[in-house]
């Protein structure tokens, strides 16, 4: 069970080894690249991702799935940005973001858990619910040029390292102890293997469920706050792809959607090499449009490369076991 | 298998749809009268067309089970469309674009269907990685821009009404949904999919070639997303790259409102069709009524969730 959960296996040697590639390849094409200036770009664009792919290992670890994410992260967006337009204090105006967040999780815990519906259907009406929420909400208007309240509390830096990192540490750490302490994680794995023989086997499949959903919920709720101090606008478009991006991160990470497998280490890595390789390649003069050929071909890469050297891998054994007999 | 027990598999949706279908109709009647007319009639049908045959594959990649899910319908369509007049802009007589969409789309559902059923990655996984690929190289390959240069004689074909009816429905959409639905009830093949994607085990078992159906139902949503290519380029007069955007979420609405059931086996292609044309109906609906696009897609989504939790709680009285 470590070992599944959270060792440092194949999957995330192979992205931390293509990360070191791909900054090293990066960083002698570019001299701006390596710079401290650039790194912390890298790692403000990767923030939001970050939290979104969490709560998607959650529920990818699960057999669940939910591609509302990131206009989840848009309405929770809209109700940070107006109440530090309404004048309220910033750290309260922060926490609404998680409090909202979880509001819309348990709208999306009870449509798919309580209305059991299938994950990827119900997430897939909610999407476009929530998306005309944010178009009623915003009244067709961006919301801009929101106070920076917020933004000097979440982009400080104490002792040189930014909030966002903390936060994030933080964030990880706790499913952390959620998934390797408490009951959670072996349920959660046990529910993703397979339902049937989790209910059979006594696991509260509908409360675990639900509680997952909501927590996602929270994290989209966390990554709003955070979308609203770095940009101080929300557009009516936010989230469009984010949710995608997650999936892809998760996915990219190791974490099996039926194989009730999960690496939060390998999740993060994820994010990261994908945000590396779009910054990388826009500093290198490759067009933005080429940016979602460049995420599909390193998630179908990595997959594939996975499958076809386990299987040359496989197939030497048979030869040692049919020289050895 | 009688028509009696081809009937007996309409999914309980379908009195639902054509309820629905009704009061948007009479809800229209009562909101704008002058909105009914033929040509009311016309446009819905042609709007159908292309949602049509693709939420026709991604219904039979759905049926075959195994969590079957073709998320790069749209993607497909959009490359299929540029490829074609990239060949025609690289010299290439007109009345290749014909072959070169089917044969584009074909291919791009080929791929798909390998990586699902050779290297087994799970097919949400799969799609949508060839979704970011194959949506991204239309736009990247034609910069954004809309590619024109359709041979003059496809167009009127495009464009082409018979007794109100669109022709590119006529000759394409409902053939396909005709052979699709015999082909799904009578023919063994029909039997197969439903057969693996009720219990794969079984499948296996009884010696159905799982894999090779599998790998054939995504190459068919390749070709079909090819043929809405064809037909939006006949329409349009142009290949837009982005022709396929949002059609992955409105062909999987389309199918799951039609009564195909996400985890396969279960479903008609009658019932995507009601579900297809009531998505439409309503969308020109709400435009004519001109109310914002953006509401189409909330709408939607609910409509979506208020027939899944109906059809569920109907299921479970019974």
């Amino acid at each position: 069970m470590r070992s599944a959960l959270f060792g440092f296996g194949a999957r995330e040697t192979t992205l931390l080894a293509a990360c070191i590639v791909a900054f090293a390849v990066f960083a002698l094409a570019s001299p701006y690249f390596a710079t401290t200036d650039n790194l912390l770009t890298i790692l403000r664009n990767s923030n939001e991702l970050l939290f979104l792919s969490l709560g998607m290992t959650l529920l990818l670890a699960m057999a669940d799935v939910d591609v509302s994410v990131g206009v989840t992260m848009g309405l929770a967006a809209i109700a940070v940005g107006q109440a530090l337009q309404g004048g309220w204090p910033p750290l309260l105006a922060g926490l609404l973001g998680p409090i909202a967040g979880a509001a819309l999780g348990l709208v999306t815990a009870s449509v798919v858990v309580l209305g059991r519906i299938p994950a990827i259907v119900g997430t897939l009406g909610l999407f476009g619910v929530y998306r005309a929420a944010i178009f009623l909400a915003l009244g067709g208007s961006w919301l801009s040029g929101i106070p920076d309240g917020l933004t000097r509390v979440l982009g400080a830096r104490p002792l040189g390292v930014p909030v966002a990192i903390i936060v994030v540490l933080i964030a990880y750490g706790c499913v952390w102890v959620l998934l390797r302490r408490t009951p959670f994680g072996p349920h959660l794995l046990a529910i993703g293997g397979s339902e049937e023989r989790a209910r059979l086997s006594g696991v509260a499949v509908k409360r675990t469920r639900f509680a997952t959903f909501v927590v996602n919920g929270i994290l989209c709720g966390v990554a709003a706050s955070f979308y609203v101090a770095t940009y101080r606008n929300v557009a009516t478009t936010i989230g469009g792809a984010l949710a995608l991006e997650a999936i892809a991160a998760t996915a990219l990470g190791g974490t099996s959607i039926t194989g009730g497998r999960c690496s939060l280490l390998g999740t993060a890595i994820g994010v990261v090499l994908l945000r590396l390789l779009q910054n990388g390649l826009l500093l290198m003069g490759v067009p933005s449009l080429w940016q979602s050929v460049v995420t599909g071909g390193l998630l179908l890469g990595v997959l594939a490369f996975e499958v076809l050297s386990e299987r040359v891998a496989l197939a030497r054994l048979n030869i040692w076991a049919r020289a050895a007999s | 298998m009688s028509l009696l027990s081809f009937a007996a598999k309409q999914p309980p949706a379908l009195p639902i749809l054509v309820g629905l279908w009704i009061v948007v109709v009479i809800g229209l009647a009562a909101l704008n009268p002058s909105a009914f007319s033929l040509f009311t009639v016309t446009t819905v049908l042609q709007f159908s067309t292309l949602l049509a045959l693709v939420a026709l594959g991604q219904t039979l990649v759905v049926l075959c089970g195994g969590a079957g899910i073709d998320l790069s319908v749209g993607g497909a369509t959009s490359l299929s469309a540029v490829m074609a007049m990239l060949c025609v802009k690289g010299g290439l007589p007109g009345a290749f674009v014909l072959l070169a969409c089917l044969l584009c789309g074909a291919i791009l559902g080929l791929i798909n269907g390998i990586l699902v059923t050779r290297l087994r990655i799970l097919p949400l996984i799969a799609t949508l990685g060839t979704f970011y690929i194959y949506s991204g190289l239309a736009l990247s390959l034609t910069g954004g821009a809309a590619q024109s240069g359709v041979p003059l004689w496809l167009v009127p074909w495009g464009r082409g009404v018979i007794h109100g009816l669109p022709l590119p429905f006529l000759t394409l959409a409902l053939p396909a949904y005709l052979v699709a639905g015999l082909l799904l009830g009578w023919s063994s093949w029909g039997r197969w999919i439903f057969a693996l994607g009720y219990n794969e085990r079984s499948a296996r078992l009884v010696g159905i070639p799982v894999d090779r159906v599998r790998l054939i139902a995504y190459a068919l949503s390749g070709l079909l997303a090819g043929t809405a290519a064809l037909v939006s380029l006949a329409w349009l007069g142009s290949g837009r790259p982005n022709i396929g955007d949002n059609l992955e979420l409105t062909s999987l609405t389309g199918a799951m409102l039609g009564g195909v059931s996400i985890f396969g086996g279960r479903g008609s292609v009658a019932g995507v069709m009601a579900a297809v044309l009531l998505l439409v109906t309503f969308q020109t609906a709400l435009l004519q009524l001109n109310i914002n696009t953006i509401w189409q897609v909330g709408l939607i989504g609910a409509l979506l969730i208020a027939v899944l939790l109906a059809d569920r709680f109907s299921t479970r009285r019974r």
